[in-house]
């Protein structure tokens, strides 16, 4: 009669088992892979060699473009997150007022969310053209522009072009994050919203380092690497430029700044249940 | 009983994934570039009379067995060193590099599997950039040339005639800037992460330069090349181009070109149908030879594309598969075959039989067989060929944003040739 609870004992395990299965093979197992390849020698047609006492990481850091890079994705992460999660906790607060239409506010402000980003950032691409972009039409057609001006000047500017569809792109999600604390709880309001803020906050450095759709379809990092961030960079010389160590080195990197975040959004989730 | 009888049905199911008849059946897995909206129909669809190159070929060679993939450009590379990482390279390869793969010993030498009539079809100078060393390691499936496209219709109403020089280049831009006031690009110019390397050999061809020199040792920062990379940015400085040449492929340029906002560009024999599918009229315009620099012998630039096989050393029948490899090779090449092929994309072909066919369907073809005979090639039997690309895109990209010319191929050539 003892049957119940060995099944008991066991049980959750078993339901568990598939998403462990899953994690290993599509997660745990690539990452394995990555770190033993950034660590070795890689043929630029692909042959996996031995051991090369980290000459990967040493190419990383030889290559000049790499500091521009990191100094891009810094800028990209702070502007990126700190201007959407300002605007997104405007917004949340905007939604969350009654007022007439407020549903189809809602649903307006979801789309660029909920739009494929690649589908975005090629709009954009469209929107600033100088040849035949959307906004130098629509500021002609309005008498507020007498000629078309080129709205990528340089590259400084693309690059804040490239921010500015970050940041419309991310604004959603603060927004809704906040919005859902928000409505979770209706006393100690603000205190909600700010638990809230910080968890979102460090899940969104997560998705804005890893952004990769907007920067690749607008500027593919030209010119010279001057508009990639770490995660464009890796993959242009992963597969365009046949450099698959240096790009595997990479990757270990951004894994190792990535869990730093990890770590605090951990620590912060936590503090939060015991709350 | 019914979670066992489930169980047993999904075992069977993935045994039935993993078998594979052997007998005396060979299989070939072959990987084919996708050059445009054709050619998946052509290889596995129906787009071959009715009926496709997969299905014919195997009713015509009994105990071939083709595993035939079309794989888009953009996939390709990534797909086939995976592949390789995984120890599985495909059989059969079409692609456009080779001496990487070459020069870690993963290919055969096309004189293991090509029977010796079909290697004698091919154009010489073809075959020539696909040795090192004395040994072939592929051969063309196909070419493309590149020639200057001009919008007749402006330059005939700003009153000036096509330029040959570089001279005679900038004094036709001026006049265009100076007519339109801006509203039309004179020239345009592709140096982005896509196509850079293009640009490059548009102007060093064009001065008595290139990626190499006579010894065929890579000599990146010569005067000439110095003074041509110069000019092209010069160009750019002076407002004779479009505005962005670091992020507008030749794609863009061709957009412009169709819409009548591009005076003149250059680009592949392809141009007449990329320019009819995407629906741009009544733009008039003739093709020209690229402008060189005053003095120095004029280069087209010429595009070729390869196939290749791999070694498999674990198969028991060697023979048997070089043999399996040279019938795919043959039925590629056959007249009846190969021309459909080379102008359903609208390719130049790289064997002489079909020459006579394709000239009969498309007259215009002897003009850009003649410009294919003075073509050069990208160095691509180079085993650096790839940093040299990388290499040449990145200093002109230096080079738009305010960097020295001379300094960056310096830099380049050091850590090319060092």
């Amino acid at each position: 009669m003892n049957t119940i609870p060995v099944r008991r004992k066991w049980e959750p395990y078993l339901w568990l088992l598939p998403s462990v299965v899953l994690m290993a093979v599509f997660v745990v197992f690539p990452i394995i892979i990555v770190f033993k390849q950034s660590l070795s020698e890689i043929s630029k047609a692909g042959v996996v060699g031995g051991w090369n006492n980290f000459e990967n990481f040493r190419a990383v850091f030889r290559d000049p473009a790499f500091g521009t890079v990191m100094l891009n994705t810094l800028v990209w992460v702070v502007a990126v997150v700190g201007l959407s999660t300002l605007l997104g906790f405007i917004t949340a607060m905007s939604l969350n007022a009654s007022f007439r239409g407020r549903k189809l506010a809602r649903s307006i402000v979801v789309f660029p969310w909920a739009t494929s980003l690649v589908i975005q950032a090629s709009i954009w691409n469209y929107i600033i053209k100088f040849e035949y972009g959307n906004l130098n039409n629509v500021l002609l057609n309005l008498g507020v522009l007498r000629s078309a001006v080129n709205w990528r000047v340089s590259y400084q500017i693309e690059f804040a072009w490239e921010c500015g569809v970050g940041i419309f792109v991310t604004i959603p999600f603060v927004a809704f994050t906040v919005l859902a604390g928000l409505q979770s709880i209706d006393n100690a309001y603000y205190e909600a919203a700010t638990v809230e803020l910080t968890v979102c906050t460090v899940l969104n450095i997560i998705y804005v380092f890893n952004s990769f759709p907007i920067i690749y379809t607008i500027t593919k990092g030209a010119p010279a690497n001057k508009t990639d961030t770490m995660v464009t960079f890796l993959y242009m010389r992963a597969f365009y430029d046949n450099q698959k160590g240096p790009a595997t080195a990479m990757s270990v990197i951004g894994f190792a700044i990535l869990c730093v975040a990890a770590g605090l959004y951990m620590v912060t989730a936590m503090r939060k249940e015991e709350a | 009983m019914k979670k066992l009888a489930a169980l047993l049905l999904a075992l069977a199911l993935m045994l039935g994934c993993c078998a594979f008849a052997e007998g005396d059946e060979i299989t070939l897995d072959v990987i084919i570039c996708q050059y445009g909206p054709n050619t998946n129909d052509w290889f596995l669809g129906s787009g071959m009379d009715g009926t496709n190159f997969v299905d014919k070929f195997e009713a015509e060679n009994p105990g071939i067995k083709l595993n035939l993939q079309v794989v888009s450009w953009n996939d390709v590379y990534t797909e086939v060193s995976t592949r390789i990482s995984n120890n599985n390279a495909p059989d059969i390869l079409n692609i456009d590099v080779f001496a990487n793969y070459a020069a870690e010993g993963l290919l055969l030498p096309v004189s293991d599997y090509c029977p010796d009539e079909l290697f004698q079809d091919f154009f010489p100078s073809f075959i020539e950039q696909s040795v090192v060393d004395g040994v072939c390691w592929a051969v063309p499936d196909l070419a493309s040339a590149r020639a200057l496209y001009v919008n007749t219709d402006i330059l005939d109403e700003v009153g000036v005639e096509i330029p040959t020089t570089w001279a005679e280049l900038e004094d036709v831009c001026q006049a265009i800037v100076d007519f339109y006031d801006g509203e039309v690009y004179p020239w345009g110019i592709d140096m982005t992460t896509d196509e850079g390397q293009a640009a490059f050999s548009y102007y060093v061809w064009n001065n008595d330069g290139g990626f190499v020199d006579a010894e065929g040792q890579v000599a990146l920062n010569s005067d000439k090349n110095v003074e041509a990379i110069e000019y092209a940015i010069g160009l750019v400085n002076k407002g004779y181009t479009n505005p962005n040449p670091a992020t507008q492929t030749r794609y863009d340029l061709q957009d412009m070109f169709g819409a009548g906002k591009l005076a003149m560009v250059i680009a592949p024999n392809q141009l007449p149908d990329y320019l009819a599918q995407k629906g741009y009229e009544g733009i008039n315009y003739t093709t020209a030879a690229l402008p060189v620099n005053e003095g120095a012998t004029p280069g087209a630039t010429g595009v070729m594309d390869r196939i290749m096989a791999f070694r498999d050393d674990e198969y028991p029948d060697q023979a048997a598969r070089n043999e399996a490899i040279g019938k795919f090779l043959t039925f590629f090449y056959a007249p009846e075959n190969y021309v459909g092929w080379v102008s359903m994309e609208g390719f130049l072909p790289a064997v002489n039989s079909s020459v006579a066919a394709l000239v009969e369907a498309n007259p215009s073809f002897e003009a850009w067989l003649k410009v294919l005979d003075s073509c050069k090639f990208y160095p691509t039997a180079l085993d650096n060929w790839d940093a040299i690309k990388q290499g040449v895109i990145d200093v002109e990209q230096q080079a738009l944003t305010g960097g020295d010319v001379k300094t960056l191929l310096d830099e380049l050539q050091a850590k090319i040739a060092g």
